[in-house]
C-alpha cells in the first residue's frame, strides 16, 4: 500500500512550488525568446535562460552545494575567470587598426564612460550602498565581461540582475541609441562628412599596441591588469600571427565553452527568492539610465571636438564611444546614411568604438581603484 | 548629502582618471605611430567603407555582439529563396498559360494567352495564300 509519507515524497515537487519560481520560470522563457525568436544574443541569453530554469524548479538539486551549477560559479565567477577568458576571445576578434589610424577618438572613448558615474550617484541617492551603486554603474560601460568582474568583486549578490541588464541592453543597442542620437544631433550635423586618414598601420605597430596598452594601463591601474591584461593578449595573438591555433580556439572553442558554463552559472544566481525584489527593477531602470547618459556624453564630447575643428567631426560618430564592438558602430553608419546616402563613416565610427572597448576596461579598473577592491 | 558629495567626488575623480590615461595612451601612440611611419595613399570613403565593413565582420562573432541575423534558408538568405521562388512560379504559371488549350477558359487555360499551338494554327488561318490583287 502506498502510504502518506510516500505520496509526499512524490508531490514534494508540487508542495514546493512557490509563486517567485513560477515568476522566474517566466522570465527565464521570456529570455529563451529572446534569444531564439528575436535572436538577442543568444550566446549568452540562451544558457542564461536556462541557469534560471533549471534554477528554478522546485528543490533543484543543480543549485545544492554539490550541484553542476554551484559548481560551475564556484569554478569561474567567484575567481572571475569566465570574464577574463571572454575578454581573450574577444580580444582575438577585435581589430584596432581604425583607432590606431586616428588615435584622438580614444578620448571619444572616455567620454563615453560618463554614464557609469553618473549612476552610480543615482544608485547613491536611491540607497544603495557604494559598492552596489559602482556595481550598478558599471552597466555603463556597456560591456559584459567589465561588468561581470567589477560586480563580481564588489557586489556578488547582484551578479544576475547586472549581467542580464548588461547583456539585454548590449543586444538592444540598434534600437535604444538612434533616438538618442537624432534627439542630441541636427539634421545638419549627422550629414557631416569626415575625411579619411592616409596612416598605414604597420604589423610592428599592430603588435606593438597591446604591449604598449597593457603595461601602460596595468602600470598605472593595477586594478584593470585582469581586463586589459587579458583583452590585450588576445589581439596580441591575433596580431602577432605566430600562434594562429591560439588564436583561433581563444576566439572559438574557449570562448563557446566559456560562455555556455558563464550563462549557466549567472543563470543560476536568478532565485526567485533573491532576484525578485524592487532592487532589480532599480538596477534595470538605472542600468538603461547609465546607457543613454554614456551615448549621450559621447555625442556631445564629438561636439565639441567639432567645435574645435572647424567642423569636421561628425557628432553622430561619438555615440559609438561606447564598448559594444562593433554594433554601435554599424548603428551610426545607419544613422548617417539615413540623412545623406554617400556619407560614410563607419571607419571612422569603429575607431570610436575601439576606443571604447578601452576606454570601459580603463573605467573598471578605475571604479576598481576608487572602491579599493579588486587589486 | 553625504553620499552625493561623495558620488560627486567619484565621478569628478573617476572621468578626470579616465580622461587622462586615454590621453596619455594617445600621446604614447601618436609617439609609436611617429617614429613608424609608413605612408598610404589616399583612401577613398568607399573603400574606406569596404574595409571597415570586414573589420566589423570579423569583430562580429564575437560574444557580446550578436546582432539579430537575417533568416536564411539552406544558408542562402531568404529573401534571395522567397524572390527564386516567386521566379520560379511565375515562369510555372506562364508555361501553362501558353500551353493551355483554347477553348479552357477555366484554370490553367486563358482567353488572354493562346497556347503555341493555337498561336500558331490563328497565325496560319489569317496568312492568306491568294496573290494580293486577284
Amino acid at each position: 500500500m502506498i502510504d502518506h509519507e510516500t505520496i509526499g515524497l512524490l508531490l514534494k515537487g508540487i508542495n514546493n512550488v512557490t509563486w517567485q519560481s513560477i515568476v522566474m520560470l517566466g522570465v527565464s522563457f521570456v529570455l529563451m525568446y529572446l534569444a531564439i525568436v528575436k535572436d538577442y544574443e543568444p550566446l549568452l541569453l540562451l544558457p542564461i535562460a536556462a541557469g534560471c530554469m533549471l534554477a528554478n524548479l522546485p528543490l533543484s538539486p543543480l543549485i545544492a552545494d554539490d550541484g553542476m551549477l554551484k559548481l560551475l560559479y564556484n569554478l569561474g565567477v567567484t575567481n572571475e575567470l569566465y570574464p577574463l577568458l571572454v575578454f581573450v576571445g574577444i580580444g582575438a576578434l577585435t581589430d584596432f587598426g581604425p583607432l590606431l589610424e586616428n588615435p584622438r577618438l580614444i578620448l571619444i572613448g572616455a567620454a563615453g564612460q560618463f554614464g557609469i558615474f553618473l549612476t552610480l550617484i543615482l544608485a547613491l541617492l536611491i540607497g544603495f550602498t557604494p559598492n552596489e551603486a559602482a556595481s550598478i554603474g558599471i552597466i555603463g560601460a556597456i560591456d559584459g565581461p567589465t561588468s561581470i568582474y567589477v560586480s563580481g568583486l564588489l557586489a556578488p549578490h547582484m551578479l544576475g540582475p547586472i549581467t542580464v541588464a548588461a547583456y539585454s541592453y548590449m543586444s538592444l543597442v540598434p534600437i535604444i541609441l538612434p533616438p538618442i542620437m537624432k534627439l542630441l544631433t541636427t539634421q545638419k550635423e549627422r550629414q557631416i562628412h569626415m575625411a579619411y586618414s592616409s596612416r598605414k598601420i604597420s604589423a610592428r605597430t599592430r603588435i606593438m599596441f597591446p604591449i604598449v596598452v597593457t603595461v601602460l594601463v596595468g602600470t598605472l591601474v593595477p586594478f584593470a591588469t585582469p581586463l586589459i591584461g587579458m583583452l590585450m593578449l588576445g589581439n596580441l595573438m591575433k596580431e602577432s600571427g605566430a600562434v594562429e591555433r591560439l588564436t583561433k580556439a581563444s576566439a572559438a572553442e574557449i570562448a563557446n565553452t566559456v560562455t555556455l558554463f558563464l550563462g549557466l552559472a549567472i543563470g543560476s544566481t536568478m532565485v526567485g527568492t533573491d532576484f525578485l525584489k524592487p532592487s532589480t527593477l532599480a538596477i534595470l531602470v538605472l542600468g538603461i539610465i547609465a546607457f543613454a547618459v554614456d551615448a549621450g556624453a559621447g555625442i556631445l564630447f564629438a561636439k565639441v571636438l567639432n567645435w574645435i575643428s572647424g567642423g569636421k567631426v561628425n557628432p553622430l560618430v561619438g555615440a559609438a564611444g561606447i564598448s559594444a564592438f562593433p554594433m554601435a558602430a554599424r548603428v551610426v553608419q545607419r544613422v548617417a546614411q539615413e540623412e545623406d546616402f554617400e556619407n560614410f563613416l563607419l571607419m571612422h565610427a569603429m575607431g570610436a568604438n575601439a576606443a571604447g572597448q578601452v576606454a570601459s576596461v580603463v573605467a573598471g579598473g578605475v571604479v576598481l581603484a576608487l572602491m579599493g577592491a579588486g587589486g | 548629502m553625504e553620499n552625493l558629495a561623495w558620488g560627486l567626488q567619484m565621478t569628478v575623480l573617476g572621468m578626470g582618471l579616465v580622461f587622462a590615461l586615454l590621453a596619455l595612451l594617445w600621446a604614447l601612440l601618436m609617439l609609436v605611430l611617429y617614429l613608424d611611419k609608413e605612408p598610404k595613399p589616399p583612401m577613398s570613403a568607399h573603400e574606406s567603407h569596404a574595409e571597415a565593413e570586414r573589420i566589423a565582420a570579423v569583430a562580429d562573432d564575437a560574444i557580446g555582439a550578436q546582432v539579430p541575423e537575417p533568416p536564411t534558408v539552406n544558408g542562402m538568405p531568404a529573401d534571395l529563396v522567397a524572390a527564386i521562388l516567386v521566379a520560379t512560379m511565375k515562369h510555372k504559371l506562364t508555361l501553362r498559360r501558353q500551353a493551355a488549350p483554347i477553348m479552357r477558359t477555366y484554370w490553367p487555360g486563358s482567353q488572354l494567352f493562346a497556347s503555341r499551338w493555337v498561336a500558331a494554327g490563328r497565325a496560319r488561318q489569317n496568312y492568306t495564300w491568294q496573290p494580293r490583287g486577284r
